[in-house]
């Protein structure tokens, strides 16, 4: 018998952002569902892109921050960016999404996940058959379950 | 006519139509074209690796390595912030300050480095001044074109025609930097004028770029310490080069070579900031222009201008500087240049006449604010300014692209006429 696959322990129930969600309604989404990110799709269903935490702070920010190599000599408070970029709440997830298509489909390996976290700064990575997401494997769940089978073997 | 000068023509043609619609990536674009000329043997191997220009190569690599080196210190970052503190929220003081920091550091790093480290902090700039950051960046950018002028570092096509000349860096100062400053205070003025109802700055805000600690921008002290006199050192050591007896590509790979010892960061890091594609456009580029000239387009095109101006030199130096800007406005002022140089030598028909290289240079380096993909440092601006939610369209950077160029050619016309006819 093969040994049960870490990923397999740590899907979830998909909650999916839909490309013309608003920004406020994706972060509400976010912090109601406690997960770092979420698959975007368009109206077909198909996955187009991930928004979370990451490309919340890049709509939130002026985009010339992305650019910027180092900015510890901007003492910017948070107060002055919520007052400059207040419409960045009623845009669309789609402009701010991660379109990187960083996925595995359903029958993924423990190692194929361990490579895209290794090697991608992604938060979640969606679980893709038959052209719908399925269930999404969040970083950090990923590592609680890899350290659980860590600790009980070590 | 040739068949096989045919050949070299439809390719080196075919490739700039490519390269100027920017269907495709031109790096590619110019290695498949090399490659063709010499798998059909339209120039032979040995012949297509003479053809390419390693000054022009070293010398560019040499520098993207002292500026990969030096950039994470923060020292650039350090001089732009200051340049937009100095003018104290005044409108007229912000452009100059920021144009000349611009024009200054184009003509000593190179026009695309200085503009990828100028947009940045101009956007945070502008955002603090609560102004429009548009007509800053476009203001930039055709300071860095006329900066770049001044200097045998500072753009492409001078790169080239030294690579091709043996001119020194003196040469291109005593040459082109008087007219590189003339027309750096036209054509910013004219600019400041077109943009000042944008370009208005509320007292409260004039405070807010105060705010920013320039200080802080620099990262890394001792690794500025420890780099900044290579720089210097590397950049005094063009102006007295030809005195020296080595060429610009020495001074700047021995500067390399030199921060590498003694820079903290390891060498596979320092060489990623060498721009490989570049340099692989250089060489594919090279190799068709060789085929052209090996061929004999190249002594075609130099005769056609040659009956065409029945000869006269006033026409050749004005025809070279015309026919320079637009053609670079057209395609990209680097493949343009690479093909007027074998066309200006046989223009000369073996007297060496300098005139001829400022004129090639006045007018491909000025043509380089025509148009949007006329030069590298344009089409980086707008890749930049469209990521940070404000692009820059086509038409609109023609608009001020356009009479810029008119202007600072009009005054190269003018500089050509009393100088060199």
């Amino acid at each position: 018998m093969s040994p049960q696959r870490i990923a397999s322990t740590v899907r979830r129930e998909v909650w999916l952002l839909r490309d013309e969600d608003t920004v406020r309604h994706a972060v509400q989404k976010i912090i109601d569902v406690d997960v770092p990110a979420l698959p975007v799709v368009d109206a077909t269903g198909t996955l187009r892109g991930i928004f979370g935490e990451r490309e919340f702070i890049g709509a939130l920010f002026p985009g010339y921050v992305t650019q910027l190599g180092y900015a510890g000599f901007v003492p910017r408070s948070l107060e002055r960016v919520l007052e400059k970029r207040p419409i960045c709440a009623h845009e669309p997830v789609g402009k701010y999404m991660n379109t990187d298509h960083i996925d595995v489909d359903e029958d993924h390996s423990d190692t194929q996940l361990a490579e895209i976290f290794l090697h991608h700064r992604v938060l979640i990575v969606p679980i893709v058959g038959g052209g719908r997401v399925t269930g999404i494997v969040t970083r950090e769940d990923f590592f609680r379950a890899l350290a659980r089978r860590f600790l009980e073997l070590s | 006519m040739g068949v096989r000068m045919l050949f070299a023509i439809l390719v080196f043609a075919a490739a700039l139509a490519v390269i100027a619609s920017e269907r495709a990536d031109r790096t590619k674009v110019a290695l498949v074209g090399a490659v063709l000329v010499v798998l059909t043997q339209t120039i032979d191997q040995e012949h297509a690796i003479e053809a390419i220009d390693w000054e022009t190569i070293g010398l560019l690599a040499g520098m993207m390595l002292i500026v990969r080196v030096t950039e994470p210190t923060g020292i650039y970052t350090y001089l732009a912030i200051r340049a937009g503190q100095v003018a104290r929220g005044r409108p007229l003081a912000v452009v100059m300050s920021l144009a000349l920091s611009t024009a200054v550091l184009s003509a000593f790093l190179d026009n695309l480095t200085t503009i990828l480290l100028m947009v940045p902090i101009t956007f945070l700039l502008a955002d603090a001044l609560d102004i429009d950051p548009i007509p800053l960046i476009l203001i930039e950018v055709i300071a860095s074109n006329i900066g770049g002028t001044a200097t045998l570092i500072g753009d492409p096509p001078n790169i080239l025609i030294a690579g091709a000349t043996g001119l020194s860096f003196g040469d291109f100062i005593a040459n082109l930097a008087p007219i590189s400053l003339l027309a750096f205070v036209v054509v910013t003025g004219m600019l400041y004028l077109v943009f000042r109802k944008r370009l208005q700055i509320a007292p409260e805000a004039r405070d807010r770029v105060l705010e920013l600690d320039a200080r802080k921008s620099i990262e890394d002290e001792a690794e500025l310490k420890r780099t900044l006199p290579v720089l210097v050192i590397t950049i005094l050591a063009f102006f007295v080069h030809k005195a020296l007896g080595v060429e610009p590509a020495t001074v700047a790979l021995t500067g390399a070579t030199v921060m590498l010892l003694l820079t903290r960061q390891s060498v596979e890091e320092a060489l990623r900031g060498i721009e490989w594609p570049t340099l692989f456009f250089f060489v594919g580029l090279f190799v068709m222009v060789g085929a052209l000239e090996e061929r004999g387009a190249i002594q075609e095109v130099a005769d056609a201008i040659g009956s065409l101006t029945g000869g006269d030199r006033t026409a050749e130096l004005l025809g070279i500087t015309w026919i320079s800007a637009i053609g670079s406005g057209i395609v990209d002022n680097i493949p343009f240049t690479a093909t007027m140089i074998p066309v200006v030598e046989e223009l000369q028909g073996g007297a060496r006449d300098d005139a001829y290289w400022w004129a090639l240079s006045l007018g491909a380096c000025f043509g380089g604010n025509f148009t949007l993909v006329a030069a590298a440092a344009n089409v980086a601006a707008a890749g930049m300014a469209e990521r940070a939610g404000r692009p820059i369209g086509f038409i609109e950077f023609l608009k001020v692209g356009v009479p810029a160029t008119l202007l600072s050619m009009l005054l190269a016309t003018g500089y050509i006429a009393v100088r060199y006819v």
